[in-house]
């Protein structure tokens, strides 16, 4: 029973992870940006909602205008300040920087406006819980969780494959010089990206705190995973990175029935980094 | 007539000079997290200092002098409260420095005893805060004082089956040590302990494991993420007592029916209807415990330093430190005494029930 409902548990988990590194992932692999302030759009998303919901906005306004202003942080991020660094032929390090400058500052003026508390989500209905596959209790939002998550992972799939706009993505992608050429204008794909990857984070920047409460600082880690969830997938594979964000949590999760918790996070980064020696190029690298 | 002139004019100047010092802005410091994953108990804490000063500055100040509060932001980060604590005793000369949680506190405690500045702690509850040094006061018990209680009544109360949760900080690991010596101490059984990173509010898969070894109680060491734990808890339908010390002081997860028979030891310190009214009105918000907490180890500070200038003693760290255990009994929010750097200070058992923080047995630290 316990081994079941760890399991559903790292599903719930992994399937929020899975989108944030899908949308990571997706942001670099075009525009190769190490984008480190994704995590602050992914805590702004969750406070935009949060603030629209305590002055009784139905859930669904609340939702759409923290997508909108996410949307509108993630293009004003790369048309204000990655574009202007890429004219200025600033460096990875330097744009990396940048990146860690802006995730400070949009962390600080969450800290400033809404305080440093953790902040609760008032809706009654998410905490309601469902007895699945036997005894495992899941509460309403985790459910959501699971569903948004596959949805929006069914959506960046058939996006990126399906439409005019995805397969431009993927042709900048691949090439941005053969793209210039080809009158692609990669900067206007760039905000694109970075827009559609923005909206993305945004979701399980909402779900994950309606269940664990916000905080300002809290998107490093989820940052963290989808990072290695990336690489160990194979930079630029969509399912690579959802699929490895489940496994790595599911591996921590299911790694407590064998050892203290303490050595979870130690002993499943460890089998990574074994994992990297022997498949350097991630798990989906040949997806590509 | 002229050998008596340059006497008095050298008295005046002297007298002068005193009046000027006198009327001098006294100046202490506090290095508190006030971003990060601490600020919400940090914010609180620099709340209960500011209110002290503003009222009593309000009052006229200590014997005519305002009193002032240098502040700086540590993020709970022991490196960052040596860099904090170096410039204000450095650079601005400052005798007394309000300090909180654990890690911080402990960094900056042989420092204190070097330099000779008084460390006020109200806050943290490591048990190594008791001898970390002589400089160092702490206002509240340790975490020890309050296990040791509450085991002797979890045992009394029939629960011998014990797990434990724990923040992997100072202040978690000192709990979790303290219930392994002292709950076994007591008659009762270890069966399984967890560690969670401070500022993580995902408990579940500990609390699944924990549940699994079948306990009748589980011990909670964190110092945040309450509210989230006991919704999890809830929503995992578990039913083992969970019990705590002091840091269960959270309105928010007594109010929340998820808390409901949460077991804790408490240090009593309540504030006058009027004072809590007056501090919500200005601040918005409720004068919760460690707001309390600050506010009276104001009240001390300010009652050593009255002392001090009616002697016409100088203001350092030394002598307030040595004028703190002249005093030793304070009577502030609650009465307090120092019969060694940790106060002994009234302890409750508390227990949650109905969206309330119940007194069911009253007792000392001592």
């Amino acid at each position: 029973m316990l081994a079941l409902q760890l399991l559903c548990n790292g599903i719930v988990t992994g399937c929020a992870l899975g989108v944030v590194a899908v949308s990571f992932s997706f942001v670099y692999a075009t525009t190769k940006i190490f984008h480190v302030a994704h995590a602050g759009v992914y805590t702004l998303g969750g406070y935009v909602a949060w603030s629209m919901l305590g002055h009784g906005f139905p859930t669904a306004v609340a939702v759409l205008t923290a997508i909108a202003a996410a949307t509108a942080l993630g293009a004003l991020i790369q048309g204000l300040l990655y574009a202007r660094l890429e004219r200025r032929k600033a460096t990875h390090l330097v744009v990396l920087i940048a990146s860690l400058g802006t995730l400070a500052v949009i962390q600080n003026i969450l800290a400033a406006v809404y305080t440093a508390d953790i902040l609760r989500f008032n809706l009654p209905w998410g905490a309601e819980v469902f007895r699945v596959a036997g005894n495992v209790r899941l509460t309403m939002t985790q459910l959501l969780t699971v569903v948004v998550s596959l949805v929006a992972y069914g959506g960046v799939m058939w996006f990126s494959n399906g439409t005019i706009l995805g397969k431009q993505i993927r042709a900048v992608a691949s090439n941005p010089f053969l793209a210039e050429i080809t009158r692609l204008q990669p900067r206007r794909v760039h905000i694109y990206v970075m827009a559609i990857a923005s909206a993305l984070v945004c979701l399980p920047g909402i779900l994950v705190p309606m269940d664990f409460g916000l905080q300002p600082y809290n998107g490093i880690t989820p940052l963290l995973t989808a990072t290695i969830a990336m690489i160990a997938g194979g930079v630029g594979s969509i399912t690579g990175a959802f699929v490895l964000a489940i496994v790595i949590t599911e591996l921590q999760n299911m790694s407590l029935l064998f050892i203290p918790g303490e050595w979870s996070i130690g002993v499943t980064f460890f089998i990574f980094v074994i994992f990297m020696l022997f498949r350097p190029t991630g798990l989906f690298a040949a997806a590509r | 007539m002229r050998h008596l002139l340059r006497p008095a004019i050298g008295l005046l100047a002297i007298m002068l000079t005193v009046t000027t010092a006198r009327a001098e802005t006294i100046r202490f410091g506090a290095i508190l997290p006030l971003t990060g994953p601490g600020a919400m108990i940090g914010t609180q804490q620099m709340r209960g200092i500011q209110f002290a000063v503003e009222k009593i500055n309000a009052a006229g100040g200590v014997r005519g002098n305002k009193i002032e509060i240098v502040f700086e932001d540590n993020q709970a980060k022991p490196d960052q409260s040596i860099l904090s604590f170096n410039k204000l005793a450095d650079l601005q000369h400052l005798p007394m420095i309000f300090t909180a949680y654990s890690g911080p506190s402990l960094a900056m405690a042989p420092l204190a005893t070097r330099k000779k500045v008084l460390l006020i702690n109200a806050g943290a509850q490591a048990d190594k805060l008791a001898t970390a040094s002589p400089y160092l006061v702490n206002t509240l018990p340790t975490i020890g004082d309050e296990i040791k209680i509450l085991s002797k009544y979890l045992i009394s109360e029939g629960k011998k089956q014990g797990t434990i949760l724990f923040e992997n900080d100072a202040a978690g690991i000192a709990g979790r040590d303290d219930f392994v010596k002292l709950f076994p101490a007591a008659g009762g059984t270890i069966l399984s302990q967890e560690p969670a990173q401070f500022g993580q509010t995902d408990y579940r898969p500990a609390l699944l494991k924990l549940a699994d070894a079948k306990p009748d109680v589980m011990l909670v060491s964190i110092t945040a993420g309450l509210l989230q734990l006991a919704q999890q808890y809830k929503q995992l339908g578990m039913t083992y007592t969970v019990a705590g010390t002091t840091f269960f002081a959270e309105p928010a997860t007594i109010a929340d029916p998820s808390s409901e028979g949460f077991i804790h030891t408490q240090v009593r310190i309540d504030a006058p209807p009027e004072l809590a009214a007056e501090f919500k009105a200005k601040y918005g918000v409720e004068m919760e415990f460690f707001t309390r907490q600050y506010y009276n180890a104001m009240q001390i500070v300010v009652a050593v330093t009255d002392r001090l200038l009616a002697e016409g003693k100088p203001l350092t760290g030394e002598t307030m430190h040595d004028m703190l255990f002249t005093i030793g009994k304070f009577q502030g929010l609650i009465p307090l005494e120092f019969k060694s750097n940790t106060a002994s200070v009234p302890l409750d058992i508390n227990v949650m029930k109905g969206g309330k923080d119940v007194t069911i047995k009253q007792m000392s630290s001592d």
